[in-house]
């Protein structure tokens, strides 16, 4: 593939400034945002299955049909099996959770009763009876009174997810045709152009999503190998959470910790050092995904500088918070293309003479 | 006046969403598309970009980026190339003929500029898409790529020759 010019330093400034906008604007409309950009994932996740089976002779409606039953099928399954187990485990639901918010305090408490025997700094602060209060608090704000209020707004999100089969369905179906009718409103004199430019952003779209399904791969397999390496159950599920968790960067980060901990504190109450190995394991994951991982592979899957990478994770948090971490790069990725394909057909004077020489020919040949 | 308006209606009919037979036959009536079958006619459809270019306008010019090829519907398009050896080959490309051709197999400048000499009605083939289909379907790639390479053989051996040909853009 050949690799895209780099935009000027003005168009650069122009591009994150756009993103950042765009990042305020998308943070209001985060409903609509979130099951658009989870069904545009699906979509590049299954659009090489519809390939496939174009390949293999069946037409593209078809194909894009089958391949939407398959996927609807796999995720009434999931929804079936979670639903039931849910079902299942309604009753202990509340008991488990404390079982392991036990299993986190025990841990936190033997932490805090090391750090006052080894530290006199800690004794003298009673760091033993500030964590106890600390916890007390949190048991009775969160666990006490929370925990079916977070469960009931989780369920806010229901309807706007609901979109996304319906998201999915049509891009799968109509992808070509709508960038058939996009392009058929551009001007003639812009034409190569534009199609050039709907080339480049379907394919920048396609690496971000790659690349994000490369991260999650990598971060299973770094957190599957160093827990199953520790001792602690189910590692690999419990690197696959943590690592799609971690689409949510900060604050997705920060519960897969948690989740991880909280297990190994609980399943090894008398081993604590398990439970360090493993939040230190996540920290330096994180590490590596922050600093390796990520610009590796969707910064350069998008062909984004590792620095620029940083700088608009930095400022879509500064801008958006959260939203703004998740979607910074791929907006930025998407318009970079724009802007620097747009730089290029605003200061093309052939262009914009051919384009301004035709609009004076149209009234003269309907004038005939 | 009327004319004009029931032209353009035609148009819109020809070039609608649903596929009319007429539509079929029409494509079907392109050298490079007449090998293939009805159903893979449907299939390269979904790929082609219809154009109309009004009296006098500039497909492309000399040096232009070229990504993809443009098939003449009906109208007529003349080349102005620059270079001396197309100067004896023919310059004006009528219903079915192929422009741009060279820029199908990679994104190299433009060797001449074209411009319609009437009203001219073309469908344009991307470069990206035309790879992908060539993935897609070998089937349909193969006919299409045959039917391309005829076409650029006879224009080189005429080049050779110094016949009267059209030349490759």
């Amino acid at each position: 593939m050949k690799s895209f010019p780099q935009p000027g330093a003005i168009t650069l400034l122009v591009v994150i400034l756009i993103t950042c906008t765009l990042l305020f604007l998308f943070q209001k409309v985060i409903w609509l945002v979130v099951p658009f950009l989870l069904a545009l994932m699906l979509f590049y996740c299954l659009r090489p299955a519809v390939e496939a089976l174009v390949v293999r002779g069946m037409r593209h409606e078809t194909a894009a049909k089958t391949v939407w039953i398959l996927l609807q099928s796999i995720m009434a399954t999931i929804v079936l099996a979670v639903g039931l187990l849910f079902v299942a485990k309604a009753g202990t639901w509340q008991t488990d959770f404390n079982r392991y918010v036990a299993g986190g305090e025990n841990l936190l408490k033997g932490t805090a009763g090391m750090l006052e025997n080894n530290i006199p700094v800690f004794k003298s602060m009673d760091l033993s009876g500030q964590v106890d209060q600390v916890i007390q608090q949190f048991t009775n704000r969160f666990a006490g009174r929370n925990l079916l209020p977070v469960s009931l707004q989780s369920l806010k999100w229901l309807p706007s997810l609901l979109l996304v089969p319906y998201f999915i369905y049509f891009m799968l179906n109509d992808s070509a045709r709508l960038k058939k009718y996009i392009i058929k409103s551009v001007p003639n004199a812009f034409f190569e152009k534009g199609l050039l430019l709907c080339s480049r952003l379907d394919a920048t779209l396609q690496n971000y999503f790659q690349g994000l399904f490369l991260l999650t791969l990598l971060d299973t397999a770094c957190l599957a190998i160093g827990l199953e390496a520790l001792g602690v159950a189910n590692a690999i599920w419990l690197g696959l959470a943590s690592a799609i968790l971690a689409w949510i960067p900060t604050l997705g980060s920060l519960i897969g910790c948690v989740l991880v901990v909280l297990v190994a504190a609980t399943d090894f109450p008398d081993r604590a050092w398990i439970a360090y190995a493993c939040l230190l394991l996540f920290l330096s994951v994180r590490m590596l995904d922050d600093f390796l991982f990520m610009p590796l592979t969707i910064g350069r899957k998008l062909r984004v500088h590792p620095l620029l990478s940083v700088l608009m994770l930095c400022l879509g948090a500064a801008v958006a918070g959260t939203t703004g971490l998740v979607l910074a790069l791929p907006l930025f990725g998407v318009v970079a293309v724009i802007g620097e394909t747009v730089s290029q057909v605003v200061t093309d004077r052939k262009l914009k003479a051919r384009y301004r020489a035709t609009r004076q020919l149209v009234p003269l040949q309907t004038a005939v | 006046m009327w004319t004009i308006a029931l032209n353009r209606l035609d148009e819109m009919k020809f070039f609608g969403a649903d596929r009319s037979a007429q539509k079929i036959e029409m494509l079907k009536h392109i050298p490079i598309f007449h090998e293939l079958t009805r159903k893979e006619i449907l299939e390269v459809d979904e790929l082609l970009h219809e154009r109309i270019y009004e009296k006098n306008e500039i497909i492309f010019e000399e040096g232009d980026p070229g990504h993809g090829i443009f098939i003449v519907v009906s109208g007529k398009l003349r080349a102005d190339p620059g270079h001396n050896l197309l100067k004896n080959a023919v310059l004006d490309f009528g219903p079915g003929e192929l422009v741009g051709e060279l820029s199908l197999f990679d994104e190299a400048p433009r060797t001449a500029k074209v411009v319609a000499i009437e009203r001219t009605v073309t469908v344009a083939l991307f470069q990206a898409e035309f790879s992908s289909l060539l993935l897609k379907n070998k089937s349909i790639g193969v006919k299409v790529l045959v039917e391309i390479a005829r076409t650029l053989s006879r224009r080189a051996r005429q080049l050779l020759l110094q016949e009267k040909h059209a030349p490759s853009l």
